[in-house]
């Protein structure tokens, strides 16, 4: 008996299937639709793609216009040469442009190639790619950018940005795809996020469904669903915060997490980012509670305690001293999700090479 | 070697569309087609009982993010992430309950009020399918629970043809395996020659993902 019944109902019925669908149709989907409540119209451009239209002036279009000839040209004649691209991999799709994986360049015409390990997808400025992930998720990749494939399968997958931007959404289960840039690694935590890196290196990631872990020899960011970090050479993940916070909220906060200054000035910025945080802003203000000096902790925990008070069984001792249950405790009452997510996760994520 | 994708259920863009600029009737028609798929992604991770609730809270969790979903052809694969990491967040939500009840088994747990022969069995079963590794169990459940074709699941899932028709083959075998060790084999007719056979439709299997 083959398994065409058990794959699409046809052929000959096996009646054990018969029976075990019998048996377990009382737990079928049975309900009705809720009623949906209204739905207010959305169309509002994403980020990037007012980035892109904003670059796209006519003064570049001669110049456009000859660089897309040439790179049909290249597409026309990859096009008739068979993919020898073979062997273990990730898809990858090209979108837009003359995309490239290492010396060989693909077109749309070409269909997709093979992103191996130690394999590098470049863009250009004129050309996208999708990377399928095996049966986790996808990323979208931007023009401008360069990534590797550092490993794949096993439940350990690993890319690096150098530069650019990628598009990930995920659907594999907490920590098995992860992004190293030069200078911070995103974990994903089940989620979907735009990760930019520039040629310096220093990159910003914003989250846009569940959560990612920004982390590099300690230093750690938890970035709920509308969340931002930003991370740099040398410092590592900044602090995150919502974008909706204030100005000079914002503009204090990047002072304090980036800027080279002096004791005197670093604590006059951070008690700047005190007294103008909202409840909201408790996220940031809970990663400042491992980012001050033991002297300004105080401060810290006195701001977040308004905002959040602690559960019943944290201390201020307790979190001047940097209890790391207490801080997890704490974390989890400000509802952006329970932290032993992350800790449970919590393995191999050190860089083999940044 | 590397399966296309199943092609995208037809119609999901225009409905993911229109749901976006407000039409409630477009986002009830993703429900109509989707609900069964999210029932049953549920069904293999959290309680029976709950099950329906979720349903209904994923989708309104899904309604307002309709614009964070960049390819409107996704909307399968991308409700059913949201999906699953509902189910993660049902565990740690109740996880503090769980830890002052006493445990219980899972497939006691399962047993409905009635409890009757025929229940016990179907939640004996369900417990068994559960029991299977993640890939298996979730295809299984929508194929045997919901109705769900092979390539049904395909286009409704995001996975490829290829990956679900071997997980449903696999996944059939090792519940067939437990449904034995468990002494069930008789009561869902169990076929002796499948063991014997077991093999042969492994290649099969094989050969048929190689086709295309």
């Amino acid at each position: 008996m083959n398994d065409d019944y058990l794959w699409d109902g046809s052929g000959e019925p096996d009646p054990e299937i018969q029976k075990l669908e019998s048996t377990l149709a009382k737990f079928r989907h049975q309900g009705q639709a809720p009623e949906f409540p209204a739905i207010a119209a959305t169309r509002q451009p994403r980020f990037w793609h007012r980035f892109v239209s904003s670059h796209w002036s006519f003064r570049l279009a001669a110049a456009t216009a000859t660089v897309l000839f040439m790179a049909a040209l290249v597409i026309l004649w990859w096009s008739q040469k068979p993919n020898t691209t073979s062997g273990p991999g990730w898809d990858v799709e090209s979108v837009a442009g003359t995309p490239q994986v290492v010396s060989n360049a693909f077109g749309k015409k070409a269909g997709t190639a093979k992103l191996g390990i130690g394999q590098t997808l470049v863009t250009d400025s004129h050309s996208k790619a999708n990377i399928s992930i095996a049966d986790i998720g996808t990323v979208n990749v931007e023009p401008n950018t360069r990534l590797r494939l550092v490993a794949g399968g096993n439940g350990h997958n690993r890319l690096a940005l150098d530069r650019g931007t990628i598009h990930a959404f995920i659907w594999a289960l907490p920590g098995e795809f992860t992004v190293d840039t030069p200078s911070a690694i995103a974990v994903d935590l089940g989620c979907s996020y735009t990760l930019q890196v520039d040629d310096s290196g220093a990159g910003i990631l914003r989250t846009t469904l569940g959560w990612v872990g920004f982390k590099l020899d300690g230093h750690e960011a938890f970035i709920p669903a509308g969340a931002v970090c930003a991370t740099r050479p040398k410092v590592g993940p900044g602090t995150p915060y919502f974008d909706d916070a204030s100005a000079s909220f914002l503009e204090a906060l990047s002072k304090f997490d980036f800027a080279t200054t002096t004791a005197q000035e670093r604590s006059a910025e951070l008690s700047k980012i005190l007294a103008e945080s909202r409840q909201r802003d408790a996220l940031t203000v809970w990663h400042l509670l491992a980012r001050v000096g033991e002297s300004e902790r105080g401060t810290v925990y006195d701001r977040l305690a308004t905002l959040v008070p602690p559960p019943a069984s944290v201390t201020r001792d307790g979190i001047l001293r940097l209890d790391q249950k207490m801080l997890d405790l704490w974390w989890n009452q400000l509802g952006l999700g329970d932290v032993s997510l992350w800790r449970t996760w919590e393995r191999s994520w050190s860089p083999t090479k940044l | 070697m590397t399966t296309a994708p199943a092609a995208e259920p037809a119609g999901d863009s225009s409905l993911v569309q229109a749901a976006r600029e407000g039409d409630r009737a477009a986002f009830g028609g993703l429900y109509a087609r989707y609900a069964r798929m999210v029932h049953g992604i549920l069904l293999a991770r959290v309680p029976a009982n709950d099950v329906d609730d979720l349903v209904q809270d994923v989708f309104l969790r899904a309604l307002p993010r309709l614009c964070d979903l960049r390819d409107v052809a996704r909307f399968g694969p991308w409700i059913a992430a949201i999906t699953r990491n509902r189910a993660n967040d049902y565990y740690r939500q109740t996880r503090a309950v769980a830890a002052v009840t006493e445990s219980l088994p899972e497939d006691e747990a399962e047993l409905p009020a009635s409890n009757t022969a025929p229940d016990a069995q179907a939640a004996m079963i369900l417990a068994f399918v559960r029991s299977l590794p993640d890939a298996y169990r979730e295809t299984l459940i929508l194929r045997l629970v919901e109705g769900m074709t092979g390539p049904e699941i395909a286009a409704r899932t995001g996975l490829t043809p290829g990956s679900v028709r071997v997980n449903l083959h696999r996944g059939m075998q090792q519940l067939r395996e437990k449904l034995n060790q468990a002494s069930l084999s008789g009561t869902i007719h169990h076929d002796s020659c499948s063991e014997r056979n077991s093999a042969a439709q492994d290649k099969n299997a094989l050969r048929r993902r190689n086709e295309p």
